[in-house]
């Protein structure tokens, strides 16, 4: 039934096309299973969570520049204007925004002293609101109350006693121990000033997306008596696109003595810091495709040429007693065999080119599973686009061996 | 074995009508050889592809081996085909990137026989032909003549009980062309059925019957030499 053995002779006679198309179909497939990896992995980047009811969340930066601008009487009036609007959940005075780029870090570390190695960690400083605004939840010892929240100078860079740190900073710092244990020990911060963990809060992202410590967070209860800083407001469901200009225009006006800018939700932070990452998807989603097409269309266009070439030998088969099946299947069967070596060939450089990628650009290793899935698919391909000629094969009319000699 | 009653074959383009065949009458018993002659463009070729159930007809009816085969579809007429009938070419029609062995293998694997029974049928009829020693090269490597046993050994392999021939001598010099003839004659003596069309009025006379075609009919000649137009080649 299958003519594996002289087809594969045949073909052997006719090495250039085949040989130029298996090679077009390795190639493909190395391109598209290292694509797919990579966009598998971008992916799975991208739909980490910062821990934010991002949906319903937006900052806007106030920058105070008049000479008597009172700092502390401002945020003041500000936060309990914002948190007085119908329709927002809570709002803090906030130094950084999470995923958004731009932070501070500190090292926090289990004992005081100059030999001692520190965890990274980045700060953000919040008051008494922060865990509602970030929609965080405390999972172990207490959150801030009002009397923990002093007042942090611009000049001066003292820590207070106390702090907020994620469950994974907490088993960072203490990697043999149960989170919960965290809760009362006391960590230093500039080597040796001691504070104190009062509570865990269960997940919450730094602000850079690309630092191995992304999930490190501490929440430090102070308020900033800066002349600019950022206010995060959380909304309810659905809210967020009519406060946000609210929140705006009111405190524009409320005080001339500063300038409002960076209005901007959450949502939109996300965008621009994965941008290069989706931009990467987009790219190589189309690279794959284009090649997927440029490789169905050379399929086509050597088997179409061999249909045309061979008319005669097909009317002649035909003659001895092929059925139209039989020359369906002859081409499928021609093209499954080079596609087989193509897929084989492609296999190997799909390893090759992840393992070049892994020393180049710190790629990790391919999963396994992407090969079989590639070769699967370059067979499908070659099978569909080969399907058109071999139809046009299998109707050409036995007739044509007795006659136009 | 074959038995043709006024059948009618029609090509139509866009301009013209062309009968083919009108009203064609034939009647092959089994193990003769018939000769066909006749003018160019009468009909022969139509004829005998409709014989070998390569092309369809509009009317009239066909047994072949006592079935009406009008009625079969594409798949029942190829299993025919590769049963019954076995084909030689003016242009011997080898496939040229197949050896010899693989040509004759063509119409034995669509028959569905195992390897082993292709091994020794391949075997066997290119001894027949004389080729045996050279089953592994190509067409390209042989004389026409040689070729043309080739395709006649391709064509008996599955042992065909119906032997049809278009000019199978047209591409061959008056020696290789003798030679196939005596092939053929062979063949037919063991019993298989010959239907040949040629333009030789020798090769012609070597067939026991002939038969003279014009304007798509037949009319049955028994003396050669009294055809109505001196054939050509
Ligand atoms: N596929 C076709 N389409 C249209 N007309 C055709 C076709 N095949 C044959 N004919 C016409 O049918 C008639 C008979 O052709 P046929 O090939 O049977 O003649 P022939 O006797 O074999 O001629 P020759 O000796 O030249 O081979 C001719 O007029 C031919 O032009
Ligand atoms: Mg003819």
């Amino acid at each position: 039934m299958f003519e594996t053995g002289p087809i594969l002779r045949a073909l052997m006679r006719n090495k250039v096309g085949a040989i130029l198309i298996a090679l077009q179909i390795a190639v493909t497939m190395t391109i598209i299973v290292n694509s797919i990896f990579i966009i598998m992995e971008r992916k799975e980047l991208m739909a980490r969570e910062s821990g934010m009811d991002e949906a319903n969340s937006f900052y806007i930066r106030s920058s105070g520049f008049a000479k008597d601008f009172n700092n502390q009487v401002t945020v003041q009036e500000d936060l309990a204007m914002i948190r007085g609007l119908p329709g927002v959940v809570d709002a803090i005075q906030v130094n950084a925004i999470p995923i958004s780029g731009g932070g501070w870090s500190m090292g926090l570390q289990t004992k005081p002293g100059d030999d001692q190695d520190g965890v990274g960690v980045a700060v953000y400083m919040v008051d008494e609101h922060g865990t509602n605004t970030f929609d965080v939840d405390v999972i172990a010892g207490q959150d801030f109350n009002a009397s923990d929240i002093i007042w942090r100078d611009g000049d001066r860079n003292d820590w207070p006693d106390q702090i907020l740190i994620t469950k994974a900073m907490a088993e960072d710092l203490y990697p043999d121990e149960d989170y919960r244990n965290a809760v009362g020990k006391t960590v230093y911060i500039n080597r040796n000033e001691p504070i104190i963990i009062k509570g865990i809060i269960d997940k919450l992202q730094a602000p850079w997306i690309g630092w191995n410590g992304l999930e490190r967070v501490m929440l430090v209860p102070q308020l900033m008596d800066f002349s600019a800083y950022r206010y995060l407001v959380r909304t309810e469901p659905g809210q967020r696109d009519i406060i946000m200009p609210k929140v705006e225009e009111m405190l524009a006006s409320s005080n001339k003595g500063r300038i409002v800018r960076e209005l901007r939700s959450m949502q939109e932070t996300r965008d621009r810091s994965y941008r290069r990452h989706s931009a990467m998807i987009n790219i190589l989603t189309t690279v794959m495709v284009i090649l997927t097409i440029v490789t169905a269309l050379g399929i086509v266009g050597l088997a179409s040429f061999s249909v045309n070439r061979r008319k005669k030998q097909i009317g002649t088969r035909r003659a001895l007693g092929a059925t139209q099946g039989a020359i369906l299947r002859y081409f499928m069967l021609e093209n499954f065999m080079i596609s087989t070596v193509g897929v084989m060939v492609g296999a190997a450089l799909t390893v090759g080119l992840n393992m070049w990628l892994m020393q180049a650009f710190e790629l990790s290793r391919i999963d396994w599973y992407l090969i079989p899935v590639g070769m699967v698919v370059l067979w499908l391909v070659g099978q569909i686009a080969v399907l058109g000629p071999a139809k046009r094969a299998a109707a050409i009319p036995p007739a044509i061996a007795t006659r136009n000699v | 074995m074959l038995s043709m009653n006024n059948v009618k074959k029609i090509f139509r383009t866009d301009l013209v009508e062309t009968h083919a065949l009108n009203d064609f009458n034939l009647q092959v018993d089994e193990g003769e050889f018939v000769a066909v002659t006749g003018p160019s463009g009468s009909g022969k070729t139509t004829f005998l592809n409709i014989a070998g159930l390569l092309e369809t007809f509009e009317s009239g009816t066909y047994m072949l081996d006592g079935k009406d085969v009008s009625k079969l579809n594409d798949n029942q007429r190829s299993v025919l085909r590769n049963q019954k009938i076995g084909f030689i070419f003016q242009s011997f029609n080898l496939i040229p990137d197949l050896s010899l062995f693989d040509n004759v293998d063509v119409p034995l694997r669509y028959r569905g026989f195992n390897a082993a029974e292709r091994k020794q049928r391949i075997e066997q009829s290119l001894e027949m032909v004389g080729l045996a020693n050279r089953m592994k090269h190509l067409p390209s490597q042989l004389s026409g003549g040689q070729q043309q046993r080739v395709a006649i050994a391709r064509a008996l392999a599955g042992e065909p009980r119906f032997l049809l021939a278009d000019e199978p001598t047209g591409n061959l010099d008056t020696k290789m062309a003798h030679s196939v003839m005596e092939l053929l004659q062979e063949i037919n003596q063991k019993g298989t059925t010959i239907v040949m069309v040629t333009h030789d009025a020798t090769l012609a006379a070597q067939a026991a019957r002939n038969i003279y075609v014009r304007d798509g009919r037949v009319s049955e000649l028994h003396d050669v030499s009294a055809m109505p137009e001196a054939v050509n080649s």
